[in-house]
């Protein structure tokens, strides 16, 4: 977590988790994603960066395929979860989106209780035998979503009263409580003052320890603080990919470079 | 800074005090189209004032009735005496008549009159003593007072619809009996009381507007909404959420929605004539019936509930999808667990308000025979309720409102009374409802 010293970050390789192959995106007649591949690694923090409109948040919701809710909506290529292809005729979308969690730009709280709140996914996928089990499940979340100190006294009032911050920790703690194995972001921070973003950014580094997670942002900052490794989009292609310090530092393609350093995007 | 000479500027500096020409155009523009705003919500509030004085004016004697309230003793003997005669009742008239005379008496009353001036006043009162006599024979020997029913005339004079000088001497009233009825009323023989029969009761025949009532009716459009309720919400909110959250959007949903909204338009008398065909000639459900009409006005409720539905499911918002999504609910858990609670008040103000509306329709039930059936007795049972051919309320007023009699004419002004005061309860509910469960998100 230290931005002077990018190049000293260490980058073990470690086993791939999701590999997206020659992915196409279109909206309609509108070519939204070009000829994406790309590998994202296990328990790693992969940041997608790119100017407003470049697709990245696209490809982020074809990872868990939240487009499928979109009608005109297609997507082609592979994109392989642990090997298995997501997008193939016989897997559940539901299914997949209980090993693929995600967390959204806005927070997005059900109107319930806190506890509610963190107990429906391990509800509806069954994950808990009885009540105390439930309630070992939403305090671990709680827990890894860093704000149970926050809400152990009033697991019983809205969601909807915390503060935007502690929403959106809290809707991190829904996505993890069912025990994901990716965790998707897409712009977790936008709607967040600094001191909230400082918290999940902090947050997002822990919970790299047990989770692949892809974050979007529209902060450089951002992506330079919390992620190991870089893709930046431009336009719907996948301009570089690499370790993150790299990219910042020392980036391959002159598109990447001229966004990096304010003069596109 | 108040002037406007600063000559360095290009453009001539203009003062904030003095308003310029367009500035004045634009403000009394304003100013105008406040005015027509408030002309317009005070005509409205002048036409409702004016509605709901003439409701209230025409209307609530039909809540009131005009009693003889004569206490007199029959005893043994003389009950033995009627029962033995072959005319019983007129004989119990003579003894009401007797008691009646000594009443006024009593009070020092100069007025002639004879046996026929009271027939004319209270009808023929025989039937009434002696049903009571038969079901209550312990109270022969005591004194018992009879609160008997006054004419419909009688009872409209009362009430102030016409003077004694505009009386037209008849077989059912003549002037002078109007003297006597001045003379009761002051001594209180002739009472006005809350007339409960109204409420609770059933229709009359044509020539007995005193005896008739909307509680037969009320049980009618009771059944009938009923069976709206039940057929119009598990079906226009099912239609809704599938149209809403599942349907693809291509060109048959599109045909679809488009419907929906036409017919929310359709004027209701063609569902009439639709259910006249359909559920009566060619299904054979009993004509009148409660079921029939329920049937029909569930054809009618269904756009408003459909539409109204699909509104509150579309505000909620599509972040609560995505949040269950997002955690692997599916399709169907998403929308049963979260979103539907959220669009519940939106749901239930629809469905109160649709009903409501089926609740005041008319046109419908002309056609499949609800109007002018004379509802004369209560449904003997809950499914007989449904089928036994009844009237509704809406129905009621019209019927009463076509009949001759003039005492008529209030009863149909009561009936709204009670209509409006039934739909005004919904209205509340529907608030009610909306203000509780309303979540904000």
């Amino acid at each position: 977590m230290n931005d002077m010293r990018l190049i000293d970050r260490a980058v073990d390789m470690k086993d791939i988790k999701i590999a997206a192959r020659d992915v196409q995106v279109y909206y309609g007649d509108n070519h939204a994603i070009k000829d994406v591949n790309v590998d994202i690694a296990d328990k790693t923090v992969t940041a997608f960066i790119g100017p407003s409109g470049c697709g990245k948040s696209t490809f982020l919701r074809s990872l868990n395929r939240m487009n499928d809710t979109i009608d005109i909506c297609r997507v082609e290529g592979n994109i392989l979860l642990d090997g298995e292809d997501i997008y193939d005729k016989q897997v559940d979308p539901v299914q997949l989106r209980a090993k693929v969690g995600m967390v959204f730009q806005k927070p997005n709280p059900f109107p319930k209780s806190i506890y509610d709140n963190v107990a429906y996914g391990p509800r509806i996928h069954g994950l808990a035998k009885n009540k105390a089990d439930l309630d070992e499940i939403v305090e671990k979340a709680l827990r890894r979503g860093a704000i149970w100190d926050e809400v152990k006294d009033r697991l019983d009032k809205p969601g909807t009263g915390l503060s935007g911050g502690q929403q959106q920790r809290l809707c991190i703690a829904r996505a993890v409580a069912t025990e994901p194995e990716v965790l998707l972001m897409d712009e977790p921070c936008s709607a967040l003052d600094p001191i909230a973003t400082a918290q999940v950014e902090e947050l997002i580094d822990e919970l790299r320890e047990n989770y692949s997670v892809v974050i979007v942002t529209h902060s450089m900052q951002q992506a330079a603080r919390v992620s190991q490794k870089t893709a930046f989009f431009h336009l719907g292609n996948l301009v570089e990919y690499g370790e993150t310090g790299q990219i910042f530092t020392n980036p391959v393609d002159p598109r990447t470079e001229s966004y990096i350093t304010g003069r596109i995007g | 800074m108040t002037d406007a000479t600063n000559s360095g500027a290009q453009a001539p500096k203009t003062s904030l005090i003095a308003h310029d020409a367009r500035t004045k155009k634009r403000n009394s523009a304003e100013k105008r189209f406040r005015a027509y705003g408030v002309t317009a919500i005070g005509i409205g509030l002048f036409f409702l004032t004016v509605l709901f004085y003439s409701i209230l004016k025409s209307g609530l004697p039909a809540f009131t009735t005009t009693v003889l309230s004569v206490e007199f003793t029959m005893t043994q003997e003389q009950y033995d005496e009627a029962e033995g005669t072959m005319l019983k009742t007129a004989k119990y008239q003579g003894f009401f008549n007797d008691g009646l005379a000594a009443q006024l008496a009593e009070t020092g009353v100069e007025v002639e009159y004879d046996a026929k001036t009271i027939e004319r006043i209270a009808g023929k009162t025989g039937n009434l003593i002696r049903a009571h006599y038969q079901e209550n024979p312990n109270t022969i020997g005591s004194p018992v007072t009879f609160d008997l029913p006054t004419s419909s005339r009688v009872n409209r004079y009362i009430n102030g619809e016409f003077t004694k000088d505009e009386v037209e001497d008849s077989r059912f009233l003549e002037a002078a009996d109007l003297d006597l009825v001045d003379v009761m009323l002051a001594s209180g023989t002739i009472r006005t009381v809350f007339d409960w029969n109204f409420i609770t009761g059933k229709d009359s025949g044509v020539d007995n507007p005193g005896g008739a009532g909307i509680g037969a009716s009320v049980i009618g459009s009771f059944f009938m909404m009923l069976v709206v309720l039940v057929l119009s919400l598990p079906i226009g909110v099912a239609a809704s959420i599938y149209l809403e959250e599942f349907a693809p959007k291509n060109r048959w949903t599109d045909l679809i929605e488009v419907n929906i909204s036409n017919l929310a338009a359709v004027p209701s008398i063609v569902f009439g004539i639709l259910g006249l065909a359909v559920f009566i000639q060619f299904m054979h459900l009993p004509q009148s019936a409660p079921l029939v009409g329920g049937l029909v006005l569930t054809l009618m409720t269904l756009p408003t509930i459909i539409i109204s539905t699909r509104a509150s499911l579309k505000a909620v918002p599509p972040s609560i999808r995505d949040a269950a999504l997002g955690i692997g609910a599916s399709k169907m858990q998403a929308v049963f667990h979260h979103v539907l609670p959220l669009a519940m008040p939106g749901i239930l103000t629809g469905t109160i308000i649709g009903l409501a509306q089926a609740l005041g329709e008319t046109a419908p039930l002309l056609l499949i025979g609800m109007v002018g059936f004379v509802a004369r007795e209560y449904p003997e049972g809950f499914i007989q309720g449904f089928v036994e051919p009844n009237s509704a309320m809406p129905a009621q007023i019209y019927t009463w409102a076509s009949r001759a009699d003039a005492g008529f004419y209030e009863k149909a002004w009561g009936g709204i009374i009670v209509l409006l005061a039934f739909l005004l309860t919904m209205n509340i509910i529907a608030i009610i409802l909306r203000r509780r469960f309303e979540r904000r998100w």
